[in-house]
Formats: structure tokens, C-alpha cells, sequence
């Protein structure tokens, strides 16, 4: 233990189950339900929702300074663990504590109003981001000339590029530091230089104060952003601890 | 987050897609009041000239209906798909969906009050009315909007796990558009077909409206306020349940 400061725990989660009713996964429009209860009353009205557990029990703290990677195959819960842990979904058991506001992209190729122009667009997604803040402008501006967009940004934000909407919306989500950022697959249209750059402005962020989860399945870039990783497999903690070791975890698991 | 936070997203929301869906166009903000003047003046001509219901001033009576009527039917047409068309938005980040669907509903209550003011104000100012109703108006309004609102909140939400709702709502409103008395005063419906206008919510929205524009009572008015605040609160609170119920599939359905 370095310092009181070091080991502050900025989120806190114990044990959270999130379960979906599998049944709900089908497209179901209200024909199909009827027809369903028509031709099978029986097990219509019998049948209990197949449960498909996401999350099957997760506990772990976010300390000060952390910046931790998350690895996983696809559909080990690593977006619905993030979704939650941005409020966007409730565990349906367990909690999760924070103090702190949470911010977490999940996808770079939006535009509020896509129609409109890039500076626009930033004007509006800085107000979605920091709801508190009440003078946008510098922030705006300075994330705007991170983003090294030039001239594109008076153009509208639909005829970008994935990688140019995606400088944007990165530069803009980091333009303030926060306390808990989460990044979830969001650097893969940016390129190198940008996703180099990025990575520096958050080491820096997060060296100031805070702490951020980021979600990729390169370990190139887990390497430039992290200081250690959490294996999630079936919706559990496989590993969680340095990034070597984690990382040869997460290629033994292609065997299982 | 604050109520005041909340407001400054919804407002700037709304701003933005006003100004993007003006920016190509030519005559702008006239399609908006085009619409209701459309109907206004076929209505008119064919149920006072043609049909010849016998109404007292029927131009204030079939505004005083008509134009919070428009306002239903548009917000919920416009309301309902508005968590599927702006799901990639709500799946990349955290935004309130509420704060999506209310900048919905603000930019067509905008265009109600737009309507109110420039075309129903004229007849109003030209008839026998006694100026002081216009002041009641806020009263009137706000169960109208709140209740549509609920409302529109239920069928987005719902949109996103039935998308039958979608095309069901349009030709739904076409019908109950003859089922309410929007156009036909409700003493023109015979005693034993009452329960048909007692059970239609908007009813208890329209009404409360246009009896600050046709010859009633202030008792009249408050009582049609009331029952106006009863069916909105009824709907905001299964509006709520519906949300609490279906929060977390949400997000996997949009």
C-alpha cells in the first residue's frame, strides 16, 4: 500500500446478477403472440421464461488510478457489465456504488443530429455529456482542436468517416477529466496516431484523478491504455490481475 | 441530474432538430401551420356548408377541437418510433431516453402553440368571447399535454418490443378521429351511445381546451380540468409502470 489516496475506491461492485427472459430475444410482433396462444393456450399460458444470465455474479472495486481492461470473447457480458455500471441497466441483484458521475461511449458513429455540422453535433453531445457544466465553449473548442478535424468540422457530421466521427466523439468525451471513463470498443475506426494520442491524454486524465475501464480485443492497445486486466468469461470473472497473464487466460479459453 | 439539466438538454435538442429539418427547406416553418389551416378549411367547408351542422360559431368550435386534436395525432405518430429511430443514439451513450422522446414532444407542442397563436387568435378576437378566458388557457393546456405525453411514452416504449404499434397507430387515430367529438358537438351523440365518448381519454383533453372557445360555464371548464388531471395522472402513473417494468429489456430490444 502506497498511499491512502492510491487505494480510494471510486466504485464499488458486489455480487450483481443482470438475467434477460430469453423468450423477448425472438422478434415478436403481436401476431406472432397471438398466434402462438391460439394454436399451443397450454403452454402459452404455462411456460415459465427461459432465463439467459448475462451477468452470473460479479464483484470488484475500482480504485483511484486504475485503469483497467476488460477482455473477452463475444457475448461474455463485457458491454452489458459496462451498460450497468453507467446506470444505463439495472441489476436485477447486487449493487453497485458509486460517488461519482460515470462516463462511458459505447459507439463512435453517432451524431445527435447528423444532419447537422460537426461543431454542431459537439455543442449538442458536450451538453448530453456534462449536463452540470455550464460554460461550453473552451471545452468544446479545445476537444474540437484535439480532434484535428480542421475545416471538416463546419461540414455536416453524416458525410465523415467513421474514423473522423469517431475523432470527434473520443476527443469530446475526454475533453473533461472524469472520475470513472469507460471506453468500450470505441478506438477501432480512429487511427494509430489518434488512438496514440488518446491514449496519452487519458494516461495524463487519469493520473490527475480518476480511474477508466476500457474494452477492446487488442492487446496492442490494452497494453497502451492499461495498467491491468479482468477476463470476463460467461458472465463471470475468469482472471482479473496483470495484463501478460490475463491476456494468456483469455487465449487459453479458445480451448474450452 | 437536476430538473434544470434536464430542461437545457431537452430545449437544445429540440433547437437542433428544428433547425436541421428547416435548413433544406424552402418555406420552413409555413408546412407546419399548412396542415392544421388544410384541414381547418376543408372541414369547415364540408360539415358548416355542406353537412350544415348547426353550431354556433362553428369556426371557434372546430379550431377549439381540432387544433389539440392535430397536436395528439401528430405527437403520437411522431412519438411512438422515436426510441427505434434514435436507438444507435441511445446504445452509444447515456442520455435519459425521456430526454430523446420529451424534445420530441416540445418541438410539436411548439408548433401547437404556433397554431393557437396565428390561427386560432384571429377568430377569437373577432368573436363575442370575453377576453378574460385566454387566461384560463395554461389551465387547459397543461392536462393536454402532460396526458399526450404519458401517452406517447407508453407507446414509444412499447414500439421497441412490438413494432406493430407503429403501423397500427396511424390508421387507430384516423378512426378515433370520428369517435371523438372533435368536428360534432358531443350533444349531438344519441343517450345509449354516451359510454362511447365517456371511455375515450381525449375526450377529457379536448374538451377542458375548447370550452374557453365556445359559450360554457366556468364550473363547466373546472370540472372538464379535473377530469382532464385525473386521466393524466392516470396514464403518467402506468407510463411509469410500463417504464419500471421494462427499463432493462430496453436496451437489448432497440
Amino acid at each position: 500500500m502506497t498511499s491512502t489516496s492510491a487505494s480510494e475506491v471510486l466504485l464499488s461492485v458486489k455480487d450483481i446478477k443482470i438475467f434477460f427472459e430469453l423468450e423477448h430475444y425472438h422478434h415478436r410482433g403481436v401476431r406472432d403472440v397471438f398466434v402462438s396462444a391460439i394454436t399451443h393456450p397450454f403452454d402459452y399460458l404455462m411456460k415459465q421464461p427461459e432465463l439467459l444470465n448475462v451477468i452470473d455474479g460479479i464483484s470488484f472495486d475500482i480504485t483511484r488510478g486504475m485503469r483497467l481492461g476488460i477482455i473477452g470473447t463475444n457475448g461474455s457480458g463485457k458491454t452489458t457489465l459496462c451498460r450497468s455500471l453507467a446506470g444505463m441497466i439495472k441489476p436485477q441483484a447486487g449493487t453497485i456504488s458509486s460517488t461519482n458521475e460515470v462516463r462511458a461511449i459505447f459507439d463512435t458513429g453517432t451524431g445527435v443530429v447528423p444532419e447537422l455540422t460537426g461543431r454542431e453535433n459537439a455543442y449538442l453531445l458536450a451538453r448530453l455529456f456534462f449536463p452540470g457544466m455550464r460554460d461550453l465553449k473552451p471545452i468544446v473548442e479545445e476537444a474540437i482542436s484535439f480532434s484535428e478535424l480542421g475545416h471538416f468540422i463546419d461540414i455536416p457530421f453524416m458525410q465523415y468517416s467513421k474514423g473522423m466521427q469517431s475523432r470527434l466523439l473520443l476527443s469530446l468525451i475526454s475533453s473533461v477529466p472524469s472520475e470513472i471513463l469507460i471506453l468500450d470498443e470505441v478506438l477501432d475506426g480512429a487511427d494509430v496516431f489518434f488512438q496514440k494520442k488518446l491514449a496519452e491524454r487519458m494516461r495524463s486524465f487519469i493520473q490527475s484523478a480518476g480511474a477508466s475501464i476500457f474494452v477492446s480485443h487488442s492487446i496492442d492497445q490494452i497494453r497502451q491504455v492499461c495498467t491491468q486486466v479482468m477476463v470476463l468469461h460467461k458472465g463471470k470473472i475468469h482472471f482479473m490481475g496483470a495484463i501478460g497473464p490475463g491476456w494468456n487466460e483469455y487465449l487459453k479459453l479458445q480451448n474450452t | 441530474m437536476t430538473f434544470e439539466q434536464y430542461w437545457v438538454q431537452i430545449t437544445e435538442l429540440t433547437l437542433a432538430s428544428i433547425k436541421a429539418r428547416y435548413r433544406r427547406t424552402f418555406a420552413g416553418f409555413i408546412w407546419v401551420l399548412l396542415n392544421p389551416l388544410l384541414q381547418f378549411g376543408v372541414q369547415s367547408l364540408v360539415f358548416k356548408q355542406f353537412l350544415k351542422l348547426s353550431v354556433n360559431n362553428y369556426y371557434l368550435f372546430l379550431l377549439g377541437g381540432l387544433l389539440p386534436w392535430i397536436f395528439i395525432v401528430s405527437t403520437l405518430s411522431m412519438g411512438t418510433p422515436v426510441f427505434i429511430a434514435h436507438g444507435h443514439l441511445l446504445r452509444s451513450f447515456k442520455i435519459n431516453p425521456f430526454v430523446i422522446l420529451a424534445s420530441q414532444i416540445l418541438d410539436n407542442f411548439i408548433n401547437f402553440i404556433a397554431s393557437v397563436i396565428l390561427i386560432l387568435t384571429p377568430f377569437y378576437l373577432f368573436s363575442d368571447q370575453p377576453l378574460v378566458n385566454i387566461l384560463a388557457l395554461p389551465v387547459a393546456i397543461l392536462p393536454l399535454l402532460l396526458c399526450t405525453a404519458a401517452m406517447t411514452f407508453i407507446l414509444a416504449t412499447l414500439n421497441v418490443f412490438y413494432r406493430d404499434i407503429n403501423f397500427v397507430i396511424g390508421f387507430v387515430m384516423s378512426i378515433l378521429f370520428f369517435l371523438t367529438p372533435v368536428f360534432y358537438p358531443r350533444a349531438y351523440v344519441p343517450e345509449h351511445f354516451q359510454w362511447i365518448i365517456d371511455v375515450n381519454p381525449f375526450v377529457y383533453l379536448i374538451e377542458p381546451f375548447r370550452c374557453l372557445f365556445v359559450l360554457s360555464s366556468w364550473t363547466d371548464f373546472f370540472t372538464w380540468c379535473l377530469k382532464g388531471f385525473g386521466v393524466s395522472l392516470m396514464m403518467v402513473l402506468l407510463s411509469m409502470y410500463v417504464w419500471k417494468k421494462r427499463r432493462n429489456d430496453f436496451y437489448f430490444r432497440i
